[in-house]
């Protein structure tokens, strides 16, 4: 039990991920941290400026690991006006999350192009994404594979990591598999190699 | 802290050893059985920790997924998007082994280990190229989205389940079926009663001099391009996005509203949280005055039951201080329209 069982020790206990999320407006960015943290989502405004919520994600993986990490997670307002302040945020993002509203077809292009500008920034180059095609409980929702398809994810650079899940913050399904995927992602790369 | 699931006696040696004088107290006064305890714990942590067992772990993993990556040829076709995804997962997990004990591995046995497991994916991209051909996806038809107003999509019923307009279904190149709404429309009145329809979201896109009056509740509510309409609609448990509105009067309950690019227009919001506009001018807002038989029920229904004095308390993404915004305004309680009832005129 030497100085270097406790360093990795200590290593292995303080985990923390930066994670950015961003979308257009009224696609649930903030309903979907309030609801993945248990609190109550039935009054939530616009959001105007940004909110930070630190969570701690605990997660039991096959095998006999134990992971558990400190999520900061960036809710960044999707207002058109306040879109620009986005890459005030970008420094030392570990995840990205984009969050689509899945029933609003029109702006899918608008939702598109937003998304395609963000990619190309240098200093999200090494973030994983995850997108969330939320609100997959209201009827006549685009399925996530069709979101895929209008956001043409598959031609994304085959450095990015990526991963496209159905959720709905409203009901909270789906979170829960996309954070899971999202926290796995990153820590497979930034507590591998160190 | 002491909860991990990896040897309770090693965690407390850590946060011991992080807060120090607590621990050397301690220590003192249990050191008679903090011995004991000590030279207990590297064993386990030895023979967890260990390069070998790292190593013969690792190897089996790959093993299966070398074998399940030569299946994969014998499999029946419709299995195999299922494969590729579980194989795929067993990479990601092999990969997280790799991540967790990165830390006490050689250096050598950490490189060849990524190696191996870049190798696999390669293996997984290649075969899964190779028997699920992927289907191409462009976005040929853009250009016809300038004209939202063909004369194809004029005439279509826009009720329910007319078509979609020529554009969306040209800029997505996805079938979808037509969500319920109205759009381009002139000098009608648009009535529709949605209680036992199951409706989720409703749009309003492309109106001109027109009426409309939707009794029951929605999950949500789009409105795109409407001018010189009156829109008089029951609660929405989800959200409304209201763009390009001109000389408009609105009657909404809704969970959030947002207003963007709306003009010389009116609204008679009721809205659990605040309300706000974007890139509007004389937009003003007073409390909400609908009525149809059952709305007190559906209100009720909605969590839209009482009145939440949010209607005035509208933010403006274009003038972010403390001054009045001049985009808005308070409608003065002498040009406000009484109560609407549009009981009898359910279609």
């Amino acid at each position: 039990m030497g100085l270097l069982s406790i360093i990795r020790k200590i290593k292995r206990k303080e985990k923390e991920m930066r994670i950015l999320m961003v979308g257009l407006d009224n696609s649930g960015k903030t309903t979907i941290v309030l609801k993945i943290n248990g609190e109550d989502t039935s009054v939530i405004s616009p959001t105007l400026g940004f909110n930070i919520k630190t969570i701690t994600y605990q997660k039991y993986v096959q095998l006999m690991f134990c992971g558990r990490y400190t999520l900061n997670i960036w809710d960044v307002g999707g207002q058109k006006t306040i879109r620009s302040y986005w890459r005030n945020y970008f420094e030392q993002t570990d995840g990205l999350i984009w969050v689509v509203d899945s029933s609003d077809l029109r702006r899918l292009d608008d939702c598109k192009m937003e998304l395609d500008n963000l990619l190309k920034e240098e200093r999200l180059s090494g973030a994983s994404l995850l997108i969330f095609a939320n609100k997959q409980d209201i009827k006549g929702a685009l399925t996530p594979a069709e979101i895929a398809k209008v956001l043409n994810l598959e031609a994304m650079d085959k450095t990015r990591h990526w991963k496209i899940v159905g959720c709905s913050a409203y009901t909270g399904e789906g979170l829960l598999e996309g954070f899971d995927w999202l926290v796995q992602d990153i820590a497979s790369r930034i507590y591998m190699l160190e | 802290m002491e909860g991990e699931a990896d040897g309770s006696d090693s965690a407390a040696d850590v946060s011991a050893l992080g807060k120090k004088h607590l621990a050397m107290l301690e220590r003192l006064s249990n050191r008679h059985q903090s011995r004991p305890d000590k030279s207990g714990s590297p064993p386990p942590a030895a023979s967890f920790e260990s390069t070998s067992s790292f190593l013969s772990l690792f190897n089996e993993s790959r093993m299966s997924i070398e074998s399940r990556l030569a299946q994969c040829r014998l499999a029946d076709r419709s299995l195999l998007q299922l494969n590729f995804d579980e194989i795929s997962a067993s990479i990601a997990n092999l990969e997280k082994l790799v991540a967790e004990s990165s830390y006490y591995l050689p250096p050598y046995e950490v490189r060849s280990s990524l190696k191996t497991i870049s190798d696999l994916k390669q293996a997984l991209d290649n075969l899964s190229s190779e028997l699920i051909p992927k289907k191409k996806f462009s976005f040929k038809n853009k250009p016809a989205r300038k004209e939202p107003t063909a004369p194809s999509s004029k005439g279509a019923e826009a009720d329910g389940h007319g078509s979609r307009p020529a554009a969306k279904a040209g800029s997505l190149a996805v079938a979808v079926p037509d969500s319920p709404g109205f759009r381009n429309r002139a000098n009608e009145v648009l009535a529709k009663d949605v209680r036992g329809l199951e409706v989720g979201e409703f749009t309003l896109s492309d109106l001109e001099s027109c009426e409309v009056r939707l009794i029951g509740c929605t999950r949500a509510l789009f409105v795109h391009r409407l001018r010189n309409c009156r829109v008089y609609a029951g609660p929405v448990t989800g959200s409304v996005l209201i763009e390009e509105a001109e000389d408009c009067v609105f009657l909404l309950a809704s969970h959030q509203i947002r207003i963007h690019n709306a003009k010389a227009s009116d609204f008679y919001l009721r809205v659990r949280s605040r309300p706000i506009i974007e890139d509007c001018t004389g937009a003003r807002f007073a409390p909400y005055r609908l009525n149809y038989r059952g709305i007190e029920q559906d209100l009720e229904d909605a969590a839209l039951g009482e009145e939440t004095g949010n209607w005035s308390k509208v933010d403006d993404f274009k003038w972010l201080r403390a001054a009045q915004s001049p985009n808005w305004s308070v409608l003065p309680e002498n040009e406000r329209i009484g109560t609407v009832d549009i009981s009898e005129l359910s279609a």
